[in-house]
């Protein structure tokens, strides 16, 4: 039973809240992406590839202009153009949207990988110095609250961030004309179309949010927590919002649950020096739990009806 | 049964056409998508080389002599880079064959980098632990061991997929990482990491190793027999290929996959268990992916297991040679063929030119996507006179028909639209 | 598709204009298909107008390039005597024009309010959807026209008839004048058909014009004041309706005489090849659709099942044939039990299934027809070595034999399904089908979709089967087939069989046991 106590020394730390908050925060961004797209009738598996293409631009901006503001410009605007790639094929030529959503994240890879040797010169892109860094913030009189003063209140500016646009998206998604639209134009695109609304302009602004959000959780990523670019750093944190996404039933607030959980699992993973299990077990433990999440959702999360078909104006 | 000789003639225009010509026809329209989709890769690899401050004709010069060993300048042998190209296309092609297996059924097996590393582990144990058996007996045993640990983890899949409905697509790839992080424990200060060394296993024995194609004592082609490293392992993936294609064409079973992959409301129309034939699917898929463990240990040059093995890419490369080769046996071994040279290549050029051989993953991207967008058909549909009715490939249709299994049948049958 | 919006609505012109709409010189081709041949179309204020043509003549195609959905090759539209340049649907309903189309454009998740009001929602504070500003509006529109509903019911829950309702007011809320009504009584039972006519009616004398487009003959004789007729992309001739008749205007449609009855003797019933006893089926999602359902099925008889769409039919057919598990009760092919038996060996008992979905279950469209003739038999010996290895020569003797018998019109056996007509692709399920000489055939829709000629080969054949001895079950939305074809009439009300009436059973009679038995059906809903 010295696992279980081992367990509980862990669940009961500030730390490791802190740690799962962090986490789930930076999953909820991809997770929102894909929200949105899919909520669009755009089926996306791109959101790995989207913030791959972030955190690599925001550290070579970071690295550039010392301002780590610019960088998360840089890197929004890179998944961004990842992101118009997908919905160009997706939307204009109709393609399948989970090969091509595959193959941007193929292309993130390629192309991170190939621009990270061609700029360093094959030696790997320098550690991102302090003021490029994204920076912590203590709320003031907040933060000294015992437990959760350091949980919720001495976190990177982007967690606050991402709990706000949440809350926006929410708000956005289905109490406004907007979210009603795009919701719309997700379950049954000739309606929405023979209404007189603009399916491709929403299904476009839809995906290229879902790689803004992306870009910016790379950026996170990036130069807000490793502070450099590794090749393949996102190390499928993409995939796993993918599946908090599908857990979290296509709702902003439910994927953002889901992500939670995977953001304990991610903390678990990161407590090998007190949890006696070995290292690389514990690191399964997020993946093994959206393998169970999604295993145990049997039929119980439908996607938007027109999710991953493309639309043909006045088809057959 | 009367069998009747000649078939009936419509009098419509069709009736012109023989069968000989429509399948002819059937052959060109076939050839032009993924064709035309390589041009297309190399034009935009060209731009990219050019942009990184590159000189694309040296490039690819570099690139065909790493692959098929012509217009070698940087003092290559060009046997020794065939030899190298085999040892590449020997993986991806069996890793294609899986990826294509799956496809057929419209399931899309993102994880066959794991079931691969499944395979290698599994086969390793098998090469170290029965070391002193011969090697007739024990090369087909750890192959056996690698076939066995890829179904087992592409077999999780399919009985997820069959019974709760989780999409293959997100299963298989936490699959991939539950391996990675396995093959991690396994190897780094764990219990099959080699003495005295970091990372790696024990190789397997010589009773384990296949025969290399050329033998390894004396000079050939100007180099000494053991700088050539393909083995016949090579024959085991062509063989596997013309498995694949029996399969699919001419068994009962294969024809099941066939028509689950399409509609699998139809399926169960013609009593066909769709729960059964995806997990049998997944089997076979994985099995093939097992299978390129085995034979990355057997054959290959390392003949050991290491922990960067999880951070090759032949279980990705293999969706691209699947997809471009559009699922059918000659295509995949003929792309298969091409991804293997640029791979090889990709190595030549970066040492000749330095142009990173990552290159070879965008361009493998955008092969995807103009195979995905099917540019061409759009083109055709804007330009009338040349259109006759568009082809499909078969994997992407059923691919989507799969993702939209939930929301019913109407995807696929709207799917097919104008024709 | 343009992204252009004409907000600016043309100016009523100088006179009163006497045509709503005018079409002149109207292409439009697909590669290989002319659907609209320099089609000509005049509507005049204040009608109701028929476009009548079989499927694929042409008259979707005309009205989704009216209704800005399709972009025509050549050819222009006048609306209102006003030149129009239609490049979307906001163009079309900035114009007045509003369409009902034959599949709602309904989002079943939606409440009803939320798919009125689409594409033009009454706001508050910036961009907040205004809910109690929708209720109030659609209150209005509803005592306006005389059109209840509620406007906070999800929509996917209302019955087909209320949906149709909230397609109207959602093109009413538009301020539409003109009314595009595509196939508006498909899928209605004759007593909201007859609703429907009374609501067009009203519409019409509140100054709306109607383009109203439907293949059922006596539909347009009953509601219409002038009908064009278009055949295969032409528009063969328009004509007042109270100056013609059926025969004429079927004349026109399929430009011969055509046969509207079945000739057949008189059945010779034997004894019963499918016995059902106290049937109960879920549909997939779970939803009772057949409630303790009991029959008896003869060999050498045809039984029709008549009811509206969506009570059970398609269910009961899936059972059946065993591609749905029923939730209790027995099912007996001859004296075998075959409840349990899944589709494969219901088949093998002597079943045979002409599907209602020939595209979706029926075939494989990418599959050649020779491996759609094995279709649901790829294990059966004839066709596979020990059930595994396809004998290649044997189907395609197989197929080619189909072809000849069934005049399947394709260059080869080779031709993948999916280049096939229609009809063409019926007969492959067809042929397939009739030629296990089956014991019990369930024919579940089996014309729908295919052009005239395929239609009376069908039913020939199906006369043909029930002569040879095969116990036949046919399920049909078009009321005449069930009337031509059945010896026996089964109606089928929510889940039930209402009951069993000779073939000569009066129209009137049918209808209102497709309704429940009598008496006006209202939805909690429509108050």
């Amino acid at each position: 039973m010295a696992i279980l106590s081992q367990l509980l020394q862990v669940l009961v730390s500030g730390d490791f809240w802190q740690l799962a908050l962090r986490d789930g925060a930076l999953l909820a961004l991809p997770a929102l992406g894909g929200v949105l797209s899919e909520r669009s009738g755009v089926t996306n598996i791109a959101m790995e590839g989207m913030m791959l293409t972030g955190a690599f631009f925001s550290v070579v901006a970071a690295l550039s202009f010392h301002n780590p503001w610019m960088a998360v410009i840089v890197a929004m605007l890179a998944g961004g153009a990842m992101a118009l790639i997908h919905a160009f094929i997706s939307i204009r030529f109709r393609a399948d949207q989970i090969i091509s959503g595959f193959a941007i994240n193929i292309a993130a890879v390629g192309l991170t990988t190939f621009l990270n040797a061609k700029l360093s010169n094959f030696r790997g892109l320098q550690q991102v110095d302090p003021s490029g860094r994204l920076p912590t913030i203590n709320v003031p009189l907040l933060d000294n609250i015992p437990f959760l003063g350091q949980v919720f209140f001495q976190q990177n500016i982007i967690v606050y961030v991402s709990l706000a646009l949440l809350a926006i998206a929410n708000l956005v998604l289905f109490r406004t004309r907007l979210g009603l639209r795009l919701r719309a134009v997700g379950e049954h695109p000739e309606a929405a179309d023979t209404a007189g609304i603009n399916v491709y302009r929403l299904r476009y602004g839809a995906v290229i949010m879902s790689g803004l959000l992306s870009g910016l959780a790379g950026a996170f990523l990036a130069i807000g927590i490793a502070n450099i670019f590794n090749d393949n750093m996102t190390s499928g944190r993409g995939y796993i919002a993918l599946a908090a996404m599908i857990f979290g039933k296509w709702t902003p607030w439910g994927a953002f649950v889901a992500c939670m959980i995977f953001g304990v699992g991610d903390a678990l993973a990161a407590s090998t020096g007190v949890i006696n299990v070995p290292q690389y077990f514990l690191q399964m433990v997020p993946y093994v739990l959206a393998l169970v999440v999604l295993a145990g959702l049997v039929g119980r999360s439908t996607p938007p009806a027109a999710d991953g078909i493309p639309y043909t104006p006045g088809g057959e | 049964m009367t069998a009747s000789t000649a078939p009936a003639r419509p009098e419509s225009e069709a009736a012109a056409t023989s069968p000989w010509v429509e399948r002819l026809r059937r052959v060109g329209r076939a050839l032009a998508l993924p064709a035309g989709s390589v041009v297309l890769a190399f034009l935009i690899g060209a731009v990219l080389i050019a942009l990184a401050g590159g000189d694309p004709l040296a490039s690819y010069e570099a690139l065909a002599c790493g692959g098929f060993g012509i217009s070698c300048f940087g003092g290559e042998t060009p046997a020794l880079q065939i030899s190298n190209t085999i040892e590449f296309i020997t993986p991806l092609l069996m890793a294609g064959l899986a990826v294509g297996v799956a496809f057929r059924a419209g399931l899309f097996n993102i994880g066959v980098q794991g079931q691969l590393i499944l395979g290698a582990i599994f086969a390793t144990i098998v090469g170290l632990r029965l070391a002193s058996l011969p090697g007739v007996i024990l090369i087909p045993l750890l192959m056996l061991a690698g076939v066995v640990g890829g179904a087992l983890w592409a077999g999780i899949v399919g009985v997820l997929k069959a019974f709760t409905g989780a999409h293959e697509v997100v299963t298989t790839i936490m699959l991939n990482y539950v391996a990675y992080n396995l093959l991690n424990y396994l190897l780094i200060n764990g219990p099959m990491q080699a003495p005295n060394s970091s990372q790696i296993s024990l190789p397997v024995g010589q009773n384990a190793q296949l025969p290399t194609l050329i033998p390894q004592e004396g000079l050939f082609f100007g180099q000494p027999g053991g700088a050539y490293h393909a083995s016949i392992g090579i024959f085991i993936a062509l063989a596997a290929a013309g498995v694949y294609a029996f399969l699919m064409r001419r068994t009962a079973l294969g024809y099941e996959i066939r028509a689950v992959g399409q509609s699998q409301r139809a399926a169960r129309y013609a009593g066909i268990s769709v729960r059964r034939t995806i997990i049998v699917t997944m089997l076979i898929s994985g099995a093939f992916a097992g299978l390129t463990g085995g034979l990355m240990i057997a054959g290959g040059s390392l003949h050991y297991l290491y922990a960067d093995l999880k951070f090759d890419t032949t279980g990705f490369d293999a969706i691209a040679v699947s997809l471009l080769g559009q699922n059918v046996a000659i295509g995949v071994v003929l792309s298969a063929i091409l991804f293997g040279a640029l791979h090889a290549g990709g190595l030549v050029m970066q040492s000749d030119v330095q142009i990173s051989s990552h290159i070879v993953e965008i361009l493998q991207a955008v092969i995807l996507f103009s195979l995905a967008a099917n540019f061409l058909r759009s083109l055709k549909l804007r330009l009338p006179s040349l259109g006759r009715e568009p082809a499909k490939p078969d994997g992407m249709e059923a691919a989507q028909a799969a993702l939209q299994a939930e929301v019913g049948s109407t995807a696929a049958a709207e799917g097919d639209g104008r024709a | 598709m343009s992204t252009e919006v004409r907000a600016d609505r043309p100016a009523a012109p100088g006179g009163e204009a006497p045509y709503a709409i005018e079409m002149r010189h109207i292409r439009k081709a697909w590669p290989g298909v002319v659907a609209n041949d320099d089609v000509n179309l005049t509507i005049r204020k204040g009608e109701i107008h028929a476009l009548v043509g079989e499927n694929g003549a042409g008259k979707s195609t005309l009205m989704n390039i009216l209704y800005g959905l399709l972009k025509p090759d050549a050819g222009e539209i006048l609306i209102n005597g006003q030149h129009a340049h239609i490049s979307g649907p906001r163009d079309a309903i900035v114009r007045g024009i509003g369409m009902v189309h034959q599949h709602f454009m309904l989002i079943p998740v939606f409440t009803v309010g939320e798919n009125i009001v689409l594409g033009r929602e009454p706001v508050e504070n910036g961009d907040f959807y205004d809910r109690s500003e929708v209720d109030t509006r659609i209150r209005a529109l509803s005592d306006e026209y005389g059109l209840h509903i509620n406007p906070d019911a999800r929509t996917g829950d209302l019955p087909v008839g209320l949906q149709q309702r909230v397609e109207i007011l959602k093109v009413l809320y538009r301020g539409a004048d003109i009314l595009i009504l595509d196939e508006p009584t498909g899928v209605l039972t004759p007593q909201e058909t007859h609703d429907l006519f009374a609501v067009l009616r009203g519409l019409v004398r509140g100054g709306k014009t109607i383009i109203f487009i439907t293949h059922k003959l006596k539909e347009v004789l009953e509601i219409s004041d002038q009908v064009t007729v278009l055949r295969r992309g032409k528009v063969i001739g328009t004509v007042r309706t109270k100056d013609t008749n059926e025969e004429e205007i079927a004349r026109m449609m399929v430009g011969r005489e055509v046969l509207l009855r079945v000739d057949k003797a008189p059945a010779k019933p034997g004894a019963a090849a499918l016995r059902v006893e106290h049937l109960t089926v879920n549909t997939e999602q779970g939803l009772p659709a057949v409630r303790d359902v009991s029959l008896e099925l003869y060999a050498g008889e045809i039984l029709g099942v008549a009811g509206v769409e969506g009570n059970g039919q398609s269910e009961l057919v899936a059972a059946l044939a065993g591609m749905l598990k029923p939730r209790s009760g027995r099912i007996w092919i001859g004296d075998r039990d075959v409840t349990e038996e899944g589709a494969r060996h219901t088949r093998h008992a002597g079943l045979a299934h002409i599907p209602e979905d020939r595209r979706g279950a029926g075939l494989i469209l990418s599959f050649s027809i020779a491996e759609n003739t094995i279709f649901g038999h790829q294990r059966d010996a004839a066709f596979a070595l020990r059930g595994m290895v396809l004998r290649l020569h044997e189907i395609y003797a197989w197929a080619r034999r189909l072809i000849k018998q069934f005049d399947v019109r394709t260059p080869s056996e080779e031709t993948p399904a999916r280049a096939l007509s229609g009809g063409n692709q019926q007969k492959v399920i067809v042929a397939r089908e009739m030629a296990t000489q089956p014991k019990v055939l369930l024919a579940s829709q089996p014309t729908r979709g295919v052009d005239i000629g395929a239609i009376e080969f069908i039913h020939r054949r199906i006369v043909e089967q029930r002569d040879a001895g095969a116990a036949i079950l046919l399920v049909s939305a078009e009321l005449d087939e069930i009337r031509s074809l059945s010896d026996r009439i089964a109606v089928m009300y929510e889940g039930k069989i209402a009951s069993i009436e000779p073939p000569d059973v009066p129209e009137e009679r049918l209808g209102l046991l497709m309704t429940g038995g009598g008496g006006r059906q209202t939805h909690p809903a429509a108050s």
